[in-house]
């Protein structure tokens, strides 16, 4: 279902990797490609970084996702490269700008959905009680990425609702549409909250004794393999500070 | 065991807790015991109190739910007040009335293992629960799903099977059957008799009581929040049919049902028709395929059907709703595309809070009208019997009075098709019989209704014609005005039960 | 009464949590072209402050700013937008909690200005275009030279940061308001409060 942030059910997700090195990598990819600086060898070693999400996607069998990852990506690497000195002008501004962009948020954001429509709910959660947060973050947790789909069924629900009585954009009414939208949407929600807390309780939740999870989770050769080319990351990164001086 | 002595309740007046407290939900002076491996059925109108019962007996009251609260329940010898909830949760299981809402997990195996967990078993434990639910209770199949995947009736099975995998000695269900089909009631009614087999206590507040007899041996009649009648199955059954209905309670079995009075004959032969009628989602098979289909002009039809047999997809089809539908929608005079659909039938949806958007109810009925006519919306106001409340907040009104807001804004929009679905889920004998009447109202004024249902008695009250619906494809089509029709109809239903009996 | 967040509070960070974030992301992909990015800043505070000012009102013990701030950084990060939410969200929701803490709660006038802080988080979407602005800016000198290195510092000005930062927070101010008034006008009216 597209409108999970998180999967519900397991599904093929080719590579087998724990949350947390799927965590890992998410970071270190936003450390050195979102906010790197691209020195000495890190330029190439952010191309191996940027190759990971490609890898899984394509072991994952979302070729088509992989494909257009490609295109971004490599469309705007070649283009900095290659073409923007050929530009002037107000086109040169534009597309300095959104190259700059796109090569440095595009590989974040294919991570970011690989993991998270590979990693079901479960194991996300239980991941982090296993990096120790403390209930106080991972019940939140739960509910919100529990609640995602919800919130969006009411949104979608009530948006059927305004188009069966004929009640549309335009006329300078983008407050009161809003308004009619979001209302609603929100009365509906808190009630669900407020049954969906009264079942939760019911059933032990925020209960003295500590949690228990049955999700399995450990790591694995694939798992270290990928937490080493991190560790690789960082590694250069710091040659290549030192060498700076 | 459970006692109450003397509880009186109350909800605090500015925080009523859902519209079916809005009537009252208070308790006044209740006293009952209630022994170990009982079965009890707690009964009554809207609003008489049981759901506050029921939350008494599971410590949402006072843990959850604030109020003025007097008296004292003990379980096994100690007050819920002494008691945590997290204590509580050991002892006595909950499963509520909206499957959407009782969810913790997005997938139903991590649902079954949320209760041994949270109490902090070790995770061999749970593993072996969790797997011992599931066959006890026949959950197998529904393991390692997204709860987003599973129908209403499947839902509450899960509800069920997390409740028992903690394994408590009392199950407290709060109208278990609200959002259920016939099929999914009979296979409630299965689950319910292995835990009665296990000898656990089990009490179920209900307005469908037929899924029930032979279950319970015990009755609690609550009214206007005192118990005014404790009977004994035999008693209980040995009620008159006019008893019962004295009471506000539903019928035990459908018998009673050939009585009823139906609505006047209606339609004059002018006809909707619907043909080469089709929908699927991409790269999906059909949900709907109609080659033919019709019924008429200035009546009501009922669309029935078991749950997955399209009668929600046909409706939103029909209301324009899906892009990928297609297919013609005729009347005498002309042939209607889907974007005139979407001006030509207003829908009343199941969930009602979806289509009210305004401050005030008279806001709500103006919003549909195409001329800023103030006089005219209040007179359809009040024919709704709502005028006292045209300056209220739609959301602030009860169930029944936001249904009847947007059918009078259906009314308004002078849109000659309205369609209701499952109007009747979840209500009492008195609010469905005031539905019953609204949507006569709406036939009789020359629209044509088309109603979405479950429920005999609802379609025998207000409906001319039955449109059936099976697989997707119309399975067939008939008039309920003569007798003949009639039984056809009764027929479908009780086929459902026997089989339920016959299966078990 | 307790202090200690209960699992009703706990539950109830996470519905608003969610409810917030879909509602600012539907509103934010109004404008999803890539100039208008900076508008982000004014967007979500505006619309943000429907859901949180019912959230508000939920509210009546410490941390549940700060956790809802931590798992929007979360969700930004799982969003591809880095991790750079997750310490703003965590600084200015700590900061909100405090002001709720220091008016016990219940004034209606702080709460707008609580909320113009708590709004303030978005600004960590921004900081991996600006803060890596002057690593980025050697590396464009050396590979492309003074005049393309000085177009994209053109277009990402040094004051960027704190002018985004203000527009948050003045757009939080009004989305307060906004949400105040929607509150008056329904939540309330409606019993849900």
């Amino acid at each position: 279902m597209s409108r999970e942030l998180l999967a519900s059910q397991k599904s093929n997700s080719g590579i087998p990797l724990d949350p947390r090195t799927k965590l890992t990598l998410l970071l270190t990819i936003a450390v050195f490609i979102l906010g790197g600086s691209y020195e000495g060898i890190m330029q190439y070693y952010i191309i191996v970084l940027a190759a990971i999400p490609l890898l899984l996607l394509l072991a994952a069998g979302k070729g088509k996702s992989a494909v257009l990852y490609i295109l971004i990506f490599g469309g705007s690497l070649c283009l900095e490269m290659f073409g923007l000195s050929r530009l002037t002008g107000v086109a040169n501004y534009i597309a300095v700008a959104i190259v700059g962009i796109l090569l440095r948020f595009t590989p974040s954001v294919v991570m970011g959905y690989f993991v998270v429509t590979t990693t079901t709910v479960s194991e996300f959660v239980a991941a982090m009680e296993r990096i120790h947060l403390p209930q106080q973050i991972t019940i939140p947790m739960s509910v919100m990425f529990r609640f995602f789909p919800t919130v969006a069924e009411e949104w979608s629900a009530i948006g059927d609702a305004m188009r069966m009585r004929g009640v549309r954009f335009g006329g300078g009414k983008a407050g009161a549409i809003l308004e009619y939208r979001v209302v609603p949407m929100m009365i509906c929600s808190v009630k669900i909250g407020e049954e969906l807390s009264a079942a939760a309780l019911t059933r032990g939740l925020g209960g003295p004794v500590k949690r228990t999870n049955i999700c399995k989770l450990g790591f694995h050769v694939q798992d270290i393999v990928f937490l080493l080319i991190c560790i690789g990351a960082f590694a250069a990164q710091i040659y290549v500070l030192a060498a700076r001086g | 065991m459970i006692e109450c002595r003397d509880v009186s309740f109350s909800y605090p007046a500015s925080a009523l807790p859902g519209s079916d407290n809005q009537a009252g939900g208070a308790l006044k002076h209740i006293t009952c015991t209630i022994t170990e491996g009982s079965f009890v059925l707690l009964c009554g109108t809207s609003g008489c109190g049981k759901t506050t019962l029921t939350r008494l007996f599971n410590g949402l009251i006072p843990h959850y739910h604030e109020g003025t609260y007097t008296g004292s329940v003990c379980l096994g010898g100690k007050d819920t007040r002494e008691l945590s909830l997290f204590d509580i949760s050991l002892k006595v299981g909950s499963v509520f009335q909206n499957p959407r809402s009782q969810f913790f997990n997005v997938d139903t195996t991590s649902e079954l293992a949320f209760g041994p967990e949270n109490h902090g078993m070790a995770e061999e434990v749970v593993r072996e629960r969790v797997k011992h639910v599931a066959a006890q209770l026949k959950l197998e199949p529904l393991l390692d799903k997204s709860i987003f995947s599973l129908s209403g009736g499947e839902k509450q099975k899960i509800a069920c099977g997390s409740a028992a995998a903690i394994d408590p000695d009392i199950y407290v269900l709060d109208e278990p059957s609200s959002n259920l089909d016939t099929y999914a009631i009979a296979d409630l009614r299965q689950l319910l008799s292995v835990l009665k087999s296990q000898g656990k206590t089990i009490i179920i507040s209900e307005h469908r009581l037929y899924y029930l007899s032979g279950l319970f041996d015990r009755v609690l009649y609550l009214n206007d929040g005192e118990i005014q009648g404790d009977y004994s199955a035999k008693d209980f059954q040995n009620l008159s049919a006019k008893q019962r209905d004295e009471m506000g309670l539903r019928p035990l079995g459908l018998d009673g049902l050939k009585e009823i009075e139906g609505p006047p004959s209606r339609g004059q032969g002018a006809s909707w028709r619907l043909s080469d009628f089709s929908f699927s989602y991409k790269h999906e098979p059909e949900m709907l395929h109609i080659t033919e289909a019709t019924f008429p002009v200035g009546s009501a039809t009922a669309l029935i059907g078991h749950n997955g047999a399209g009668k929600s997809t046909l409706s939103r089809c029909l209301c324009g709703l899906e892009k990928r539908c297609r297919g013609r929608v005729q009347d005498l005079n002309k042939s209607y595309s889907r974007k005139d659909r979407l001006k030509l039938c207003y829908m009343v949806m199941q969930d009602v809070n979806h289509q009210l958007f305004t401050e005030s109810v008279l806001d709500e009925i103006l919003l549909s009208m195409k001329t800023n006519d103030k006089q005219k919306a209040k007179e359809v106001l009040d024919e709704m019997d709502l005028l006292p409340y045209a300056d209220c907040h739609p959301m602030g009104l009860s169930g029944g009075q936001k249904q009847r807001v947007a059918v009078a804004s259906a009314i308004v929009s002078e849109r000659p098709l309205i369609l209701f679905d499952e109007p009747t889920s979840g209500l009492d004998l008195f609010h469905m019989r005031q539905v019953a009447s609204v949507v006569n109202q709406v036939a009789d004024a020359g629209k044509t209704a088309l109603v979405v249902t479950h429920d005999p008695e609802f379609i025998l009250r207000c409906c001319n014609y039955v449109l059936h619906l099976e697989n997707g494809q119309v399975q067939e089509s008939y008039s309920i005005e003569d007798s003949e029709g009639r039984d056809r109809l009764l027929k479908f239903f009780l086929n459902d039960m026997e089989k339920e009996v016959s299966t078990r | 009464m307790n202090n200690k967040l209960q699992g009703k509070d706990l539950i109830n960070i996470g519905i608003f949590t969610a409810i917030y974030f879909i509602v600012i992301f539907a509103a934010a992909s109004i404008g999803f072209i890539p100039v208008f990015i900076p508008l982000i800043s004014v967007i979500v505070p505006l619309v943000g402050g429907i859901p949180m000012m019912l959230f508000f009102s939920k509210i009546k013990k410490f941390g549940m700013l700060t956790i809802c701030g931590l798992l929007l950084g979360i969700i930004m990060l799982l969003a591809g937008m880095g991790y750079w939410c997750i310490p703003t969200g965590l600084i200015f929701g700590l900061i909100s909690d405090f002001m709720m803490k220091g008016c016990d709660y219940k004034d209606a006038k702080r709460e707008l200005l609580i909320h113009g802080v708590f709004s303030m988080w978005v600004i960590g979407a921004f900081i991996p275009i600006v803060v890596t602005r002057d690593t980025y800016y050697q590396s464009l000198l050396s590979g492309y030279g003074q005049e393309y290195a000085d177009t994209l510092m053109a277009y990402m000005p040094d004051w960027i940061l704190p002018v985004l930062l203000a527009a948050a927070f003045a757009s939080g101010l009004v989305g307060g308001l906004i949400g105040r008034k929607i509150f008056k006008k329904h939540f309330e009216r409606a019993g849900i409060v």
